[in-house]
């Protein structure tokens, strides 16, 4: 028991986003059974679980893009309530979708400012909706924000998405959820179409992020990657919690025995 | 050998659809492919083959028959423009023309009864709103598929038009009414018009292309820049020459332009017009960054049923009367989602423009009169309009096809 206690980190960092007893039903899949999860600044949380465990449906709950239908959301230990999208992104969560969530048919400037446009300044009298987009300054924008990322294939951000290739997709979204400043930057499996050099690159940022005062959610099936950039890792199992570890008080082949049996051979009670 | 030409044919067709003026270069050249065909060939033909022709008659190509296609292609238009913006969502309004024809009975039936024009105008267009909100709810909250929505929509307004016209047609004699086809611009005027359009025109691009050099961004060449200001002025001028050289520029065709215009701004140029596009490229991701897509659902269909009532209003000034066969029961509606679609807006959302619809409109505002020119039965027409449809159809698809492939 002890043992356990250790696994769930009484030297954990106070947490800067916090979730509890989250429950997600999609019809009749009870996705997430009162889940529990916490990421703090300056911290890579790596989020892991079988295929259908609920990594990305509790990411999408925590982005406001499910509204979970009983649970509390702290952010800094202060009650928030995150239902829609807006919730969450102005509480300042930040995600990459597995799927990545691009409009193929706009180009890579209106991908990354897509739901927060630019307007341009005295049209007041308009309904926001309605007032001229400042382009100019999306485009702007998008090349810092690319810049940043050096995607260095990219040859234009008035290039469509659809006519890009699966990395500089990947590249565009991860662009997209660094690029508005927010404190807590979720990327769900981002290297999952990636190739050596690129798959670097992501783990470069999300080294950078944590660096730089972020809270960091890591979602990957990669071991490797996880055992480099992770500080604790969450495993996630059947839509419940298993366990929390920090980095170094665990072995992947413990994770892996998490992920696939969860602790019941290993420390012989329903923990 | 034989596949890669092909793919780089798509390709090119891909890349070239991509680009703000490329989307015209089909459609344009669909429309002067027709005007060539009616306007030159069939009365070369005529003259080589009659031994007693004295001269060539260019009837299709007379300003007095392009005045004419231009006000027939109006109300079609208007119904495309429309259109156009739920084919944008993804979605499709198949009552646009049955809603055209209630309001239009309605406009009649209400001048009849001593309704001022304006004040009846008004009435319509907040019915055409009303019913095209109502279709709308029940796509985006109820989630029925637009097109049987619009399909129970069509059925169902074909017989309240029915219901107001009992006898099946009604004369509008009301002077504001039929003010919109009959009042023209005075001649300097239409010149004016156009001169200032095409000084707006120069003025935004290259002050734009200013603003992109002042911040760095990469530019376009100067070559497309006055490009598309000189194919803009040659259009604008050769329109209000040939109307001009007519009668002049009907009042029907500005006010045609500037809606068109405005709708054309605000679907490109606002934070509305972009969640249209990103609801019809994604809706889960729209939906995923904040948009409210249900919301942006039924605006769109607010918007086409505004445009439908005001096709209504537009073709009741033309003819001067409503009739059944006019909207609701006749070829419009098909005329104008063919408008939409030849002009290049595609049927599987997220690509097209308003603009494009016109030139649409054109192209089948042109076959019709060219057809019926060369004395073609219904028969022919019909069978025409549909290979034409049909080859816009493929361009979309196989233009489509090419993206998602890679
Ligand atoms: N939108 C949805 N509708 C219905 N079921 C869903 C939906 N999203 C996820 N699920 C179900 O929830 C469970 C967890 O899925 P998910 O969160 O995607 O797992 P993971 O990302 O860990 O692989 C799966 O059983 C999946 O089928
Ligand atoms: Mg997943």
């Amino acid at each position: 028991m002890s043992e356990h206690e250790n696994k769930v980190g009484q030297a954990a960092p106070s947490p800067h986003l916090r979730v509890s007893g989250i429950h997600k039903r999609f019809g009749g899949v009870h996705a997430l059974r009162g889940v529990d999860f916490e990421v703090a600044r300056g911290e890579v949380m790596a989020l892991v679980g079988d295929n259908g465990a609920g990594k990305s449906t509790l990411m999408k709950v925590l982005a406001g893009a499910h509204a979970a239908d009983e649970g509390q959301f702290f952010m800094d230990e202060a009650p928030v309530s995150v239902n829609t999208p807006h919730d969450a992104s102005d509480l300042g969560i930040q995600i990459v979708y597995q799927d990545l969530a691009l409009c193929e048919n706009l180009d890579v400037s209106a991908n990354l400012s897509l739901g927060a446009e630019p307007v341009k300044a005295g049209w007041g009298f308009l309904p926001r909706l309605l007032r001229p987009l400042d382009d100019l300054e999306m485009e702007v924008k998008a090349q810092a924000a690319i810049d940043r990322l050096q995607v260095r294939t990219l040859q234009s951000v008035r290039a469509k998405v659809g006519g890009l290739s699966g990395g500089q997709r990947q590249a565009i979204a991860i662009a997209r959820a660094v690029g508005a400043d927010g404190s807590v930057v979720m990327l769900d499996e981002p290297t999952a179409a990636l190739g050596v050099a690129q798959t670097r690159q992501v783990l470069d940022v999300v080294k950078r992020l944590r660096d730089t005062g972020h809270a960091v959610v890591y979602i990957s099936h990669n071991m490797r990657d996880i055992f480099e950039v992770a500080d604790r890792i969450c495993v996630l199992r059947h839509g419940g919690n298993v366990a929390t570890w920090r980095k170094d008080d665990t072995t992947p082949d413990e994770i892996v025995v998490a992920m696939t049996r969860g602790l019941d051979d290993e420390a012989g009670n329903a923990a | 050998m034989q596949p890669e030409q092909k793919l780089s044919f798509v390709d090119r067709l891909r890349i070239m659809r991509e680009t703000r003026f490329g989307a015209f270069v089909p459609v344009l050249l669909a429309l002067a492919a027709i005007w060539a065909y009616f306007g030159l060939a069939v009365p070369l033909w005529e003259y080589w083959g009659d031994a007693d022709a004295q001269n060539i008659r260019f009837i299709f190509l007379s300003p007095r028959n392009i005045y004419n296609l231009f006000m027939q292609s109006a109300v079609i238009a208007t119904l495309a423009v429309g259109i156009t913006v739920v084919l944008l969502l993804g979605d499709i309004d198949l009552s646009a023309a049955a809603t055209a024809g209630v309001c239009a009975a309605l406009l009649g039936v209400l001048v009849l009864a001593g309704v001022p024009g304006p004040i009846a105008c008004l009435i319509v267009m907040a019915v055409g709103i009303i019913m095209g909100t109502a279709q709308g709810i029940l796509v985006a909250y109820v989630g029925i598929p637009s097109f049987v929505v619009t399909l129970a929509g069509l059925l169902g307004f074909q017989g309240l038009m029915q219901k107001i016209l009992p006898t099946g047609n009604l004369n509008v004699g009301d002077p504001f009414v039929r003010g919109f086809a009959r009042v023209l611009l005075p001649d300097t005027l239409g010149w004016v018009l156009a001169l200032a359009c095409i000084a707006v025109f120069a003025w935004l691009n290259l002050r734009k292309q200013g603003q992109r050099k002042a911040r760095g961004l990469d530019l376009d060449s100067k070559a497309a820049v006055w490009g598309q200001i000189v194919f803009f002025g040659a259009l604008m001028l050769a329109t209000v020459a040939t109307l001009n050289s007519y009668r002049s520029v009907p009042l029907l065709i500005v006010l045609l332009m500037a809606i068109t215009a405005l709708i054309g701004w605000v679907t490109t140029s606002t934070p509305y017009g972009r969640s249209i596009f990103a609801v019809g490229g994604n809706p889960e991701s729209a939906r995923r960054v904040g948009m409210n897509v249900k919301r942006i659902r039924v605006s769109a269909f607010a918007i086409v049923g505004l445009m439908a009532a005001i096709g209504g209003i537009f073709g009741a000034s033309r003819f001067g009367s409503v009739s059944y066969t006019a909207f609701a029961g006749g070829s419009l509606l098909l005329e104008s989602i063919g408008a939409a679609v030849i002009g290049g807006t595609s049927l599987f959302g997220g690509r097209g423009s308003v603009w494009n619809a016109i030139l649409g409109a054109l192209v089948i505002g042109s076959l019709g009169n060219g057809l019926d020119l060369s004395g073609a039965s219904a028969a022919d027409k019909l069978m025409f309009s549909g290979a034409i449809l049909l080859l816009a159809v493929a361009i979309d698809a196989v233009s489509r096809s090419g993206t998602s492939e890679r």
